[in-house]
């Protein structure tokens, strides 16, 4: 491609790991949702879904792009050839789909860490990552308008749709905080001008955040998170049955040209 | 819409949705979407008429607020109405007159 998304030198320590994180959030979270094509509560909702999903799947191409010229490797390689334990997604992500108050609730914790975690690239100092992340932001405008409508329709409703979501965020809750898992070289990449600040700190912004929107709905605050060291790994059987879907195709015909 | 009131469940309704395709272009009907009210409305038509950047602008109208006039005797009458049409003013045979006065051909079909 042109020069300046030729990766600087000397590789930045713990861009790779920072990346995976990212790419693996936006592609599982993608396929998951993904799974509403065909049965969502209404038609014009279907096609929100599907076309948010594949966004989604949009963002984790960039992503594993990016990935693959820094390591010099294979963007499809690295989404679809690796096991299901080698994904570095968080375990918020690892719930089956569920109802649609189940997707609504987890769309929602997401994308408000997600937004969070991307202010806090924006302004990085590898321009590869940055200019994309702008990209990213753009789209995420839309994405975020929505599942803001989603959430506030079934937290504001009485009886039944915020029973549901209500059992929702109890799942997801000690789940929730699971993006902003520290990475393994997080201070490196806060030396390099990477990542603007620690993710304890972001977490900590985007649960003054949470907890803001949730008590205007009168929603219980989130618990602390389960098992925060293993946040993105371990990653359970309704991820091992998604991993199962979303390789059929290319497991199908190894080395086939799509 | 951001309030926390509880809110009872709303019917669906259906809204009409304008594109405009370019910066300039008329807005033209592009088709409807079903929502439950304005705020999933807009998100509908978002994704229905331009989630492949194929519109720079999308008016939402309630099919409700929409004025319908089909009345046939205001818009069909019976009597004759050609006398209200152009076409009566046949204006071809004036134009070659007049171009043979000042000695000029007739120009040819320009391009579209």
């Amino acid at each position: 491609m042109t020069a300046s998304r030729t990766p600087a030198a000397p590789p930045i320590l713990g861009l790779d790991g920072l990346l995976l994180t990212m790419a693996d959030d936006e592609f599982v979270i993608g396929f998951s949702d993904s799974e509403w094509t065909g049965i969502a509560p209404l038609l014009e909702e279907d096609v929100a879904m599907s076309s948010l999903s594949q966004d989604e799947l949009g963002h984790a191409t960039a992503l594993y792009g990016l990935l693959a010229e820094l390591t010099g490797t294979d963007a499809a390689a690295i989404a679809y050839d690796r096991e299901p334990a080698e994904y570095r997604h968080a375990r918020l992500l690892d719930h089956g789909r569920g109802d649609w108050a189940m997707t609504i609730a987890r769309r929602y914790l997401y994308e408000t860490a997600d937004a969070t975690r991307l202010e806090a690239l924006a302004d990085g100092r590898w321009a590869p990552l940055a200019e994309l992340v702008g990209k990213l932001q753009r789209e995420e405008r839309y994405h975020a308008m929505h599942i803001g409508s989603w959430f506030e329709r079934l937290a504001g409703a009485v009886g039944e749709p915020r029973d549901r979501l209500l059992d929702a965020l109890a799942t997801l809750g000690p789940d929730a905080g699971t993006v902003f898992t520290p990475l393994s070289d997080e201070p490196a990449l806060i030396e390099a001008g990477v990542l603007a600040r620690p993710m304890a700190e972001l977490e900590h912004e985007w649960r003054t955040r949470t907890t803001a929107m949730f008590a205007r709905f009168d929603l219980s605050n989130l618990p602390p998170t389960r098992d925060p060291e293993r946040g993105r790994t371990d990653h359970g059987a309704d991820f091992a049955w998604l991993h199962g879907e979303f390789t059929k195709v290319r497991r199908g015909d190894p080395g086939a040209t799509w | 819409m951001s309030d926390g009131a509880a809110r009872s469940d709303p019917a669906l309704e259906a809204w009409e949705v304008f594109r405009q395709e370019k910066e300039g272009d008329p807005m033209r009907h592009g088709g409807s979407v079903m929502a439950p009210d304005a705020e999933l409305a807009i998100h509908y038509a978002r994704e229905m008429y331009g989630r492949r950047q194929e519109s720079v602008r999308l008016w939402v109208v309630r099919r409700a607020d929409i004025l319908d006039l089909e009345d046939p005797d205001l818009l069909q009458p019976p009597l004759d109405r050609s006398f209200k049409k152009p076409g009566g003013y046949v204006m071809r045979d004036k134009l070659a007159a007049a171009r043979e006065a000042a000695g000029q051909a007739k120009p040819k079909a320009r391009a579209k």
